[in-house]
């Protein structure tokens, strides 16, 4: 077969290609706006009660209020402060409690019971303690945030360490490595995809936390304005903060997966 | 004239026994072996599995201690890893996240050696073995046989005295393994380096040791010992196989194999 004819084929396939990726985005789209449209509908004809479910014109109208007033900046960046510092904390404490319980094989017979208990509790149920203990504020939402995460990811990072092929800590062994130079050089490396893909799912169980501190406490903030607008009965507010959310935890979810083709790209 | 000043010997086993104990039973792995190799000799261990070949390397690498008896390099004791010995293992277990030549400097990063002048020494043992060209690349993209050679560069890039080779050869194709045999016996001659291997293979085993030891199984112990003679000492594993002897050297191994316990019972 001739160069030109393979390139030819070649050609027509990244074609295909093409046109199926459109037809995805466009279906994406459409269905979109087919669920604001029968929405929109069925406010406007009374199907629903709009007092409820409210309307996509009004959660609009609502939106570039809030974003005019400049309030909603405010609400959205203290929630956005608490996810991320709730999150990254999470995600360093429950690491070093991973590290310390690969290092001691001890100290990971010791805590195996307590982790196992802790990790099946409903974390959320601790926030009154943590705003009995630590007063009705950020630091009370961001450790209700911690708390829901951190030993999830000590458990999986865990796993993932003891998951490392023991050959590559014999190769390593045989010229003579300390524990640490193991650790460094092969744990770590070999279950840096793990890691990362851990902080995937600490975005999601961080904006958990984080709403519902601000549930309990809060007087900022997007889990403030839902809770707000369900007792003023507004609940155009409490859709418009949802919306928000979706779309603030979108973007950070995009960002860790930026992060995580950056990080694991010499696995592939 | 006889002397017997003669330096000591560069590996010595003296009456080893070794156990492995877990929560569920204690395990005799190997009773009682002695024997010793000299320097620049490469010697061969065959069995059934479960004869403890594997527990003989890790103990002369100093990953285990012996439970019983002494294990002695160059007549000192060994107490935990050394840096005289380099041990090769069935696969190359090269680390994914480095490239070939991150991954020929991990011996001497450990051991903290690596320079100028340690790193060269490494890329030159890679040139040896054709691999310079692949430096930049990591190990998924080499065959089986590159990286395997890529790993006997890393263990050797620490210029141990003694080589412990762990079935190195079993997860390749033949003609590679026919290849990667000549090549070891090669460097391991210039370098007048000793060597134990490990090896299912009775070929293998006769074509590249000058001597032979056939184990029994439940405990390990050693059953019978073949000497290689001269003439096919001399060549390399390839030629050893074309000479007449080879065949009879061959049988006789795979008689003493029929002999052992797993041979007896397996009828």
């Amino acid at each position: 077969m001739e160069q030109h004819q393979i390139e030819h084929i070649f050609l027509l396939h990244k074609q295909e290609e093409k046109r199926k990726a459109r037809l995805v985005f466009l279906c994406q789209i459409g269905l979109l706006a087919i669920f604001i449209a029968l929405w929109e509908t069925a406010a406007r004809l009374q199907w629903v009660d709009v007092l409820l479910f409210s309307s996509p014109s009004r959660i609009w109208v609502m939106f570039l209020e809030k974003l005019s007033d400049l309030s909603l900046f405010t609400h959205t960046g203290i929630t956005v402060m608490e996810t991320v510092v709730g999150f990254l904390l999470g995600t360093i404490f429950g690491t070093l409690i991973a590290t310390a319980i690969w290092w001691s094989p001890f100290l990971s017979r010791v805590l195996e019971p307590y982790l196992i208990i802790a990790n099946s509790m409903p974390k959320v149920a601790l926030g009154p303690l943590f705003i009995v203990g630590l007063g009705p504020g950020i630091i009370s939402i961001i450790a209700t945030t911690l708390s829901v995460s951190i030993i999830i990811t000590t458990l999986v990072i865990y796993s993932s360490f003891r998951e490392v092929n023991p050959q590559y800590t014999k190769v390593m062994q045989t010229f003579g490595a300390t524990k640490q130079q193991i650790f460094r050089k092969v744990i770590l490396p070999a279950t840096t995809p793990t890691i990362v893909s851990t902080l995937k799912v600490n975005v999601g169980l961080s904006w958990v936390g984080v709403i519902v501190g601000e549930f309990l406490v809060a007087q900022k903030g997007l889990g403030y304005l839902i809770i707000y607008g369900f007792q003023v009965f507004n609940f155009t507010l409490v859709l418009m903060s949802l919306f928000v959310i979706a779309i603030v935890a979108a973007v950070m979810y995009q960002g860790v997966s930026y992060l995580e083709k950056r990080l694991t790209s010499q696995f592939k | 004239m006889i002397t017997h000043t003669s330096s000591p010997s560069k590996i010595e086993l003296r009456h080893v026994t070794h156990l492995y104990v877990t929560s569920r039973n204690a395990f005799m792995a190997v009773k009682d072996i002695s024997l010793t190799v000299k320097e620049g000799e490469f010697i061969s261990l065959v069995g059934p599995s479960g004869c403890g070949k594997t527990t003989l390397l890790s103990l002369i690498a100093g990953l285990e201690k012996a439970t019983r008896g002494n294990v002695l390099l160059d007549g000192e004791e060994v107490s935990g890893t050394s840096r005289k010995v380099g041990y090769m293992l069935q696969h190359d277990y090269l680390f994914g996240w480095r490239t070939i030549e991150e991954n020929i400097y991990i011996g001497l990063e450990v051991q903290g050696t690596r320079s100028k002048e340690t790193e060269e020494y490494a890329l030159h043992l890679l040139e040896d073995m054709d691999l310079l060209s692949f430096r930049n690349s990591f190990p998924q993209q080499l065959s089986g046989g590159m990286r395997q050679r890529v790993a006997l560069v890393r263990t050797l890039a620490c210029k141990p005295d003694i080589l412990l080779l762990d079935e190195p050869f079993s997860a390749l194709d033949h003609q590679t393994k026919l290849k990667l045999e000549d090549l070891i016996i090669e460097t391991l001659r210039r370098h007048k380096k000793t060597a134990v291997l490990v090896t299912h293979d009775l070929q293998e085993a006769v074509a590249m040791g000058d001597r032979v030891f056939v184990l029994d199984r439940t405990p390990g112990t050693i059953r019978r010992e073949i000497e290689i003679p001269e003439v096919l000492r001399r060549l390399l594993p390839f030629g050893t196989r074309q000479q007449d002897g080879f065949t009879t050297l061959y049988n006789q191994v795979w008689r003493e194999m029929e002999g052992t316990s797993d041979g007896a019972t397996s009828n």
